[in-house]
């Protein structure tokens, strides 16, 4: 069973078919693409997924369970991290927080046991800054574990936040845009990173424009386009079917 | 003869300030937030808050700082709410004065012993504020401001037209003195110690609950709420949790304030109240737990020694409140603007400049 299954979704805006009837499948453990020209739908298909907005048609299932009607905190509680294509980190939070907070679905204490900073929120507090350090150190940004999100440069701060989607210990990795903004180096990181939280056994869905970077981590890509899903498979396959080549080459030309 | 006593500045008013500065020092440096454990100057600063009434043992100044402690709890509510979670709240007197009637008419009604209503005022206020924000915590920014003041608007009504329940305009008198297990909370200074020990107590709850995983959930929310949910935070839930919370210190100030004021009454608790809590808020920073305390002891004292100044004495205060947001932008206690340290070099230089020596 796959981790991911969409089946038959629609969304409109005001007449506008912003999705007409994709289904996909993300199976565990591997990566998958997302990819189209601009205004193809991939944002509106990844809020869908995370359950910021809901579809007018068509069910989401996650894990086996249905997810299309839940609340999006109900979503990302069974599993499901994402990155955001506008980076949202908290700034008003130190680096290690931003990891913390991320842990919050997997630390107890509600305000009574947090207030009176009972024995085992102490204990909790302690394991969750030692785990959050770790997470920072293998995203290389423990020398900073002390200072504002803010004051971070935006490459690390993309790093940030992805960070503290792992620190979730998701099943399914939702990346919108990761690569967005970001110089070559730092997106050579990425990729590694990316590589490997897959090793770690985490499933990722990637929305990206930067196609090498896709073609590069993922392993199979789909390929959207006015709201349709136009081609599906390896990106190899992908990269030589004609209906891609011409959606890509008609936004070039329209563009130009 | 005793008003031209009162129109003097005293040397005393200076004595006024030294808690205040005391308390300013702890406040912290604004890029040092997230230093959040408790640290040795508390210690310090709770041997300065016990040692305060018995230095300066003059009633006129354990009343006001009696007054000051009151105000403290219900700006340490309101700064959870407003400085961490990132609300807007113009009813927050409401539930003050909630506290305030539960405790008067279960003391003088009902002979509830106060300290059993002192509890019973949180819980009605938390009750409340429970049903109160379920529904309206789904609006944000100015719109949730606006159904806050309605809120506290409404609150009012009720209390000057339920005469039968509230004594309407006149409230109600003859509330107990304060007494837990037979010693009875009757002087001022008694009752300095008994709202700073509350205030304390409080402090240290809302502090643990800043540095823990609740802590890190507010900020989460005040800074994105799509960030938020997205790691599996329950944004509304956590926001009533939260406002409750504030609504049950603002009972616990309430239910004090009615016993130390043996009365009650609809005028204390009008918008203008709640715009005073506010402010003790903003001015001592948002984010940050000193600065409501630190607030509150600053505008308490500031309005009672702008008292003597009569009719001059609004005008002056503004005047304070504009200047203090100007150079201490994040809150009294933290350092000065940067800008302004700027401009007072810039001023210090230039008699020196033009004199040609620089």
């Amino acid at each position: 069973m796959s981790l991911l299954s969409i089946e038959e979704i629609t969304k409109e805006y005001d007449g506008i078919r912003a999705l007409d009837r994709i289904s996909l499948k993300v199976e565990k453990g591997s990566i998958k693409g997302l990819i189209g020209p601009n205004g193809a739908g991939k944002s509106t298909l990844f809020h869908l997924i995370s359950g910021v907005e809901k579809p007018d048609s068509g069910k989401i299932y996650f894990k086996g369970r249905e997810i299309t009607s839940m609340e999006s905190h109900e979503i990302s509680a069974l599993g499901m991290g994402r990155t955001f294509q506008t980076l949202q980190i908290w700034g008003n939070m130190t680096v290690v927080e931003n990891i913390m907070a991320g842990m919050n679905r997997r630390l107890k204490g509600g305000l009574f046991s947090c207030g009176l900073w009972l024995p085992w929120i102490r204990r909790s507090e302690k394991e969750a800054l030692m785990e959050a350090k770790e997470i920072l150190n293998s995203l290389g940004l423990l020398g900073k574990w002390e200072s504002m999100a803010s004051q971070l440069p935006y490459g690390k701060q993309k790093l940030l936040e992805l960070g503290r989607a792992l620190a979730m210990k998701p099943e399914l990795l939702l990346l919108d845009e990761p690569a967005s903004g970001l110089t070559l180096t730092e997106m050579q990181q990425l990729s590694e990173q990316i590589s490997q939280i897959r090793q770690e056994g985490v499933t990722a869905f990637v929305v990206e424009h930067h196609m090498g970077m896709v073609m590069e981590i993922a392993d199979e890509i789909a390929v959207l386009h006015h709201g349709k899903l136009i081609a599906e498979g390896t990106p190899e396959a992908v990269r030589r079917d004609p209906q891609v080549i011409e959606a890509y080459l008609k936004g070039k030309r329209a563009n130009a | 003869m005793v008003d031209s006593k009162k129109n003097e500045f005293k040397k005393r008013d200076l004595f006024y300030l030294a808690p205040l500065w005391l308390l300013s020092l702890i406040a912290p440096d604004p890029y040092l937030y997230h230093k959040k454990e408790f640290k040795k100057r508390d210690l310090y600063y709770l041997g300065a808050i016990c040692l305060a009434p018995l230095i300066w043992s003059d009633s006129h100044f354990h009343h006001l700082m009696v007054l000051a402690g009151i105000y403290a709890i219900l700006a340490l509510g309101l700064s959870l709410f407003m400085g961490y979670a990132g609300q807007i709240s113009l009813g927050h007197a409401a539930f003050f004065g909630i506290g305030a009637y539960t405790t008067a008419i279960l003391t003088t009604r009902y002979a509830f012993p106060t300290f059993l209503a002192f509890w019973a005022s949180a819980l009605s206020a938390a009750v409340i504020a429970y049903f109160i924000g379920r529904p309206i915590l789904k609006l944000k920014g100015y719109f949730l401001a606006l159904a806050t003041l309605g809120f506290g608007e409404i609150f009012l009504v009720i209390l000057r037209e339920s005469t039968d329940l509230t004594g309407g305009v006149i409230g109600i008198f003859g509330i107990p003195w304060f007494s837990v297990m037979g010693f009875v909370f009757d002087t001022y200074l008694k009752q300095y110690y008994l709202t700073w020990g509350v205030l304390i107590g409080l402090f240290i709850f809302s502090k643990n609950l800043v540095r823990s995983k609740v802590g890190r959930t507010l900020l989460a929310v005040a800074a994105s709420e799509d960030a938020a949910s997205s790691v599996g935070i329950n944004v509304p839930r956590i926001k009533l949790e939260i406002f409750v919370l504030g609504a049950a210190f603002a009972g616990l100030a309430g239910s004090l304030f009615a016993c130390i004021m043996s009365t009650a009454n609809p005028e204390a608790f009008s918008l203008g109240f709640t715009v005073f809590i506010v402010m003790m808020v903003i001015l001592g920073g948002l984010g940050n737990l000193y600065g409501p305390v630190a607030g509150a002891i600053l505008l308490t004292w500031l309005i009672d020694i702008l008292s003597r100044y009569q009719e001059y004495s609004l005008p002056i205060y503004g005047v304070i409140l504009i200047l203090l947001l100007i150079f201490f932008p994040d809150g009294i206690g933290t350092r000065l603007n940067v800008r302004v340290i700027y401009l007072i070099g810039y001023w210090a230089k230039k008699k020196k400049r033009d004199e040609g020596k620089l």
